[in-house]
């Protein structure tokens, strides 16, 4: 699987991608002009609300373009959900949910098949669990969690992976195993979109795609990351942080809708 | 047609649902939101316990059902604390123990009569003062824990269910689902609580709106479905549940297309207001009965129908309640019922506990009339289970005695209402005793018609000693040690005691739908059948037939021959009289007996 | 003793119903795991109710009742599919509208006078009254179940984990939602007229939830399931032989007992494991915390 070509073809592209929820009368996003090539990785900037898991949904097909193009490359894209949303109640070990990434690959009638419980027990031992294989989902650190939601990723082996904040709310270890990781994939030619209110990690991936319900700005970090762009991106919550150059974001509180209790 | 607003029974039920409505608005949207639709609809269900020790111990309904439904609601916020439990499965389960225990109950410790079931079925139209209270209590405690807690239970709906107000809300719920049981039955109670709550919540997205227009939206389809229940006929109940399920189904179609085409909006809004008036508009076709100069009386089951028509002839115009398809279990009373009640100069009852509730029928009906319990004079009565303890004094294998004699003693001291079996037509002396009464009653209420009245009630003594007499020649062409029976039911006392017939057991030990047998009575009753040579065992007209089928085809007896118990057969049918059917029964059970080989002919 | 125990399983009457019992066990402990991790218990509770407009609606056109109670469900199913479609309500509102409605319907038509009676007993169908016949089609959709559920298991698995990722592995969870609502309909047409719906709601949630308390993993908590429910109509057959108690009330409450031993052992093994869960929170808190401050 490592031996996927370097090409230029993009594994997304869009052009002025627009999408809307059934019954909304204006689109979650809009505008979005963007592309992400194989290796690169590509930090996806935005508050909460502001059309992250949207984008998301669009990429894996869960939700209609309104309007706009969206170009898929070949093979599926894998996401990787917020672990803090993922059920922590239902009877499964790590590496159950690990080979439930083989189902992307599967016919619907097929049972997973011995080579895909290797793969499955290899994708654990690449996110540094493979001692926790047979340990019950829910009972994992919250960090060890996403890290198998990683290794359910690597088990569909998908040129893309979609991250959706896999820093946020873990432990540090996990998250320098996963950093490294991140770049381990994208050394092997995958493409990596993830979504962050890191704007530090941020600057350090190869683009960065800012987006508040409309698209802000695309490029590379070093040129894209201006204060402007920053403070278009996420309004007026914009802090600066005494003492530091950075600056830090206060993320709004979840929307307490009652669209929120589903 | 006269106006149903100015029927005090119509009023009052019209008081109640309003008074619902109140506590759908405000109730209504927590359990919507708060995902507790499913246990607002078990907490009433599994008052069936309650129902049957009120019952069988003789207090009130309400607070039997209150009590199981408290016990319930207890029950399930303890569970709900538990993470490892879901919520759905601790209140299926719950749920199905308090049923499990109504069935254990009805069956092994009261064997109740078929009364229990009707308990589950409230009615809108047999509004009492208690049920207006209920009602009341539960909309007062709503609003006031809503001005309370209800910002406390918003904010808990997006952490999670625990906590002393989650609780209160629960035994709240509990409350108004005991309010709506009495008066639209269990298995309607969503009707009020749920859906008014659920077709708001596809419109309305802020709280105290979405309050308001749900107790509106509930109060309206509750006006309007009893209007609709009155003018066509049938139980509010259902018109209501039919009616909120149109509503529902209306608004989520016009706001699917307003979300796919916003433009279409209005021509949706207009669709909407159409077919609301269309289905308005199509319980406007029924007209009132014209009067006439003759007395109107009312009787309850098909059996007193037969005999007051019988002996009043043209002189009396009778209204019957039950029918033959209706079971007593889900009898709701229809308005024209009520009505009928309401206008009816006397009320004739079967009595003996068979039809209770004729009696709150004609207090909430307005009715001036008076009931006539025709069991009250009758010159043969029997104890309940009576029949069977005769069998115990054949012989047969000891074990199997002892089973039937330990089942029934128990069955007689716990019997709930009146220990008489309430089957008493089935001795036709008592059908003729029966039949003076109602020939005294029908003269003193219309004296001008007295000479036609005596006349049909002479002729139609006549023609009960004829068919008794055919019945008894018919029977005793089985010799007397084979007359053996088995029925469904135990309800043929007084038949197998006037003609020498020896009833070998019932399958069924209680006449309520939620009785069911046990193995151990069954096997016993298997092996009496096997050995006595039991012929034939006798499924009942309005009952399943399959518990009696396998029990036929396990010991070689025939199940060919059904039996008229409960009700009568369909009204242009032989077997639609009372004698006709009581021919019909001799007639199957000397075929049943004598395999076939024996026929008779009766002819009333 | 064993007297005690044998004697009812010679009476053909106890040996029958301890064998659709066994049959519907297999059913119930396996499609029953994933109706319980859904949380769809209130479908399986409430969708016999459903049968009732089809079962009027057969006897009036005159067609077999089967028939009827059969398209009574199907509809039901489908209609509680679709309006669990609509955002903003949960799928227990979507029964609770579809429920109550098509039995309120099913009440005003069985007032037409051409309705026979008795046709709701089919609800209150009778665990002692099984025959061959039923224990027949209680064994042919056992098979059915149990090689749906095999094929189509690691897509439940998926899709019941993580619903909004189910997309991105090429799995349908409104198509596979639908397949359990059939799989359920299906159970609730062969087994309601058997057992009764009490029986059958007991039946088809109260192992799966006790299997849930006791097991880990999804395949011992079918395994557990199915042991649960095959002990529990033992347990329920001998009470009503030996007690002589209503047969299908107990086995239910012989469940309901099951649910509330497996409810206590869960509580006595936290209580025991205190200690070492309390350690492995440690890890775990850090991230809640991290969370909370979030939230």
């Amino acid at each position: 699987m490592q031996d996927r070509a370097l090409s230029c073809e993009p594994l997304v592209r869009s052009n002025r991608l627009a999408a809307r929820y059934p019954g909304a009368s204006v689109p979650a996003i809009s505008s979005i002009t963007f592309a992400v090539e194989a290796g690169q990785r590509v930090a996806l900037l935005g508050p909460n609300g502001g059309g992250k898991s949207t984008l998301f949904r669009v990429i894996t097909g869960e939700l209609a373009p309104s309007s706009g193009e969206l170009e898929l490359g070949v093979g599926h894209s894998a996401l990787v959900p917020q672990s803090e949303r993922s059920r922590l109640d239902y009877p499964v070990s790590a590496l159950d949910v690990a080979l439930m990434g083989s189902v992307s690959r599967l016919p619907w009638w097929r049972r997973p098949s011995r080579a895909d419980r290797a793969l499955a027990s290899e994708s654990l031992r690449r996110v540094g669990l493979e001692d926790e294989a047979n340990t019950t989902f829910g009972e994992l650190s919250g960090g060890q969690r996403q890290r198998v939601l990683v290794a359910r990723a690597l088990v569909q082996d998908s040129p893309l992976l979609l991250l959706d904040e896999p820093f946020a709310g873990i432990d540090a270890p996990s998250a320098e195993l996963l950093a490294a990781l991140f770049d381990q994939l994208a050394a092997e030619g995958r493409g990596l979109l993830m979504a962050t209110h890191d704007i530090e990690q941020a600057r350090s991936w190869d683009l960065v795609l800012c987006c508040n319900r409309v698209q802000i700005a695309f490029g590379d970090p070093a040129q894209v990351l201006t204060r402007e762009v920053i403070e278009r991106t996420y309004g007026s919550s914009l802090v600066p942080l005494p003492g530091d150059e950075s600056l830090a974001i206060t993320p709004p509180h979840h929307h307490h809708h009652f669209e929120a209790d589903r | 047609m006269f106006d149903p607003f100015a029927l005090p029974f119509f009023q009052r039920g019209i008081v109640e649902i309003l008074m619902l409505a109140s506590v759908s608005g405000l109730l209504g949207v927590w359990i919507v939101l708060r995902g507790l639709a499913f246990y607002a609809h078990a907490v009433g269900t599994a008052a069936v316990p309650g129902l049957v020790l009120a019952d069988g111990l003789g207090f009130s309904a309400i607070f039997g059902a209150f009590g199981a439904a408290l016990v319930m609601a207890a029950l399930i916020a303890l569970l709900l604390r538990r993470r490892s439990v879901g919520g759905d499965s601790a209140t299926a389960l719950v749920l199905a123990g308090a049923l499990a225990l109504g069935v254990i109950l009805a069956s092994d410790v009261f064997g109740s009569q078929g009364s229990v079931d009707r308990l589950l079925f409230g009615s809108l139209l047999a509004i009492g003062t208690p049920e207006l209270i209920l009602a009341a209590v539960a909309a007062l405690a709503a609003a006031v824990a809503t001005a309370i807690f209800g910002p406390r239970w918003l904010a808990a709906g997006f952490t999670d269910r625990s906590g002393s107000s989650d609780s209160l809300l629960i035994a709240l719920i509990a409350l108004a689902a005991v309010a709506a049981l009495a008066a639209v039955g269990a298995l309607l109670a969503t009707a009020i609580l749920v859906v008014p709550a659920a077709t708001t919540r596809l419109i309305i997205k802020r709280l105290p709106l979405w309050q308001l227009t749900t107790a509106a939206l509930a109060a309206a389809e509750g006006a309007i479905g009893m209007t609709l229940a009155y003018q066509l006929n049938v139980p509010p109940g259902a018109a209501i549940a039919v009616l909120a399920g149109i509503v529902f189904a209306l608004v989520a179609i016009a706001v699917l297309i307003h979300q796919r085409r916003p433009r279409l909006a209005p021509l949706a809004l207009t669709l909407l207001g159409l077919s609301a008036l269309a289905v308005a508009g199509c319980g406007s076709d029924d007209g009132g009965e014209a009067s006439s100069s003759k007395i109107t009386v009312a009787a309850t089951t098909t059996q007193v129908g037969d005999l007051v028509r019988e002996v009043g002839g043209d002189a009396v115009t009778v209204k019957q309640i039950l029918t033959p398809n209706s079971e007593a279990h889900d009898y709701e009373p229809r308005p024209n019922d009520v009505g009928a009640v309401a206008a009816s100069k006397i009320v004739f009852a079967s009595g003996l506990g068979l039809d209770a509730w004729s009696t709150k029928l004609v207090k909430e009906s307005g009715s001036e009339a008076e009931v006539v319990d025709l069991s009250s004079g009758l010159p043969v009565s029997y104890a309940t289970g009576e029949g069977e303890v005769h069998a115990d004094e054949k012989e047969g294998e000891a074990h199997a005695d002892e089973k039937e004699g330990e089942a029934h003693a128990d069955e007689k001291e716990a019997h709930g209402h009146g220990e008489t079996d309430p089957h008493w037509w089935h001795d036709l002396t008592n059908l003729e005793a029966a039949t003076t009464e109602v020939e005294t009653a029908l003269i003193a209420a219309d004296p001008a018609a007295k000479d036609q009245i005596t006349a049909n009630a002479d002729a139609y003594r006549a023609t009960i000693k004829k068919v008794d007499k055919q019945i008894r020649a018919c029977l005793n062409k089985v010799p007397a040690n084979e007359r053996l029976i088995v029925t469904d039911h135990d309800a043929f006392i007084y038949f197998t005691e006037r003609y020498g017939v020896t009833s070998k057991g019932a399958a069924f030990p209680s006449t309520s739908t939620q009785g069911q047998a046990s193995a151990g009575e069954v096997a016993a009753l298997e092996k009496l059948i096997r050995e006595a040579k039991v012929n034939a065992i006798f499924p009942e007209s309005s009952l399943n037939p399959a518990l009696a089928e396998r029990i036929a085809s396990d010991t070689g007896a025939s199940s060919d021959y059904t039996l008229y118990g409960d009700t009568l057969g369909a009204a242009d049918s032989p077997e639609g009289t009372v004698l006709g059917a009581e021919a019909a029964n001799a007639k199957a059970m000397v075929a049943g007996m004598t395999g076939g080989k024996e026929r008779c002919r009766i002819e009333p | 003793m064993i007297e005690w125990l044998l004697e009812p399983l010679s009476e053909p009457i106890v040996a029958r119903s301890l064998a659709e019992l066994a049959l519907l066990g297999l059913v119930s402990g396996t499609l029953g795991c994933w109706i319980v991790l859904a949380g769809r218990s209130y479908s399986a509770e409430s969708l016999a109710h459903s049968m009732l407009p089809g079962l009027v609606g057969a006897a009036l056109l005159g067609l077999p009742l089967v028939l009827g109670g059969a398209i009574g469900l199907a509809v039901g199913a489908s209609l509680i599919a679709l309006v669990g479609r609509i955002k903003v309500l949960s799928s227990e509102i979507a029964v609770s509208v579809v429920i109550t409605s098509l039995f309120g319907a099913g009440v005003l038509l069985g007032l037409a006078p051409a309705t026979p009676a008795g046709l709701g007993g089919i609800l209150f169908g009778d665990l002692l009254a099984v025959g061959f016949g039923e224990i027949a089609l209680a064994a042919g959709y056992a098979a059915i179940v149990l090689a749906i559920l095999f094929v189509l298991h690691q897509g439940l698995l998926a899709t019941g984990f993580d619903r909004l990722n189910a997309k991105a592995l090429g799995r349908s969870p409104a198509q596979l939602d639908l397949v359990l609502a059939l799989l359920l309909a299906g159970a609730t047409l062969v087994a309601v007229q058997a057992l009764g719906n009490l029986l059958v709601v007991a039946m088809l949630i109260g192992p799966a939830a006790s299997a849930r308390l006791l097991t880990q993993r999804i395949g011992p908590m079918m395994m557990v399931a199915v042991a649960i429910a095959w002990v529990a109509s033992l347990a329920g057959l001998y009470a009503s032989y030996h007690a002589e108690l209503a047969a299908g009330a107990a086995v239910t409450c012989a469940l309901v007992v099951a649910f509330a031993a497996a409810l206590l052992i869960r509580s006595l093994r936290e209580l025991l494991a205190s200690d070492t869960r309390r350690r492995s929170r440690g890890a775990q808190s850090r991230g809640l915390r991290l969370r909370s401050r979030r939230a």
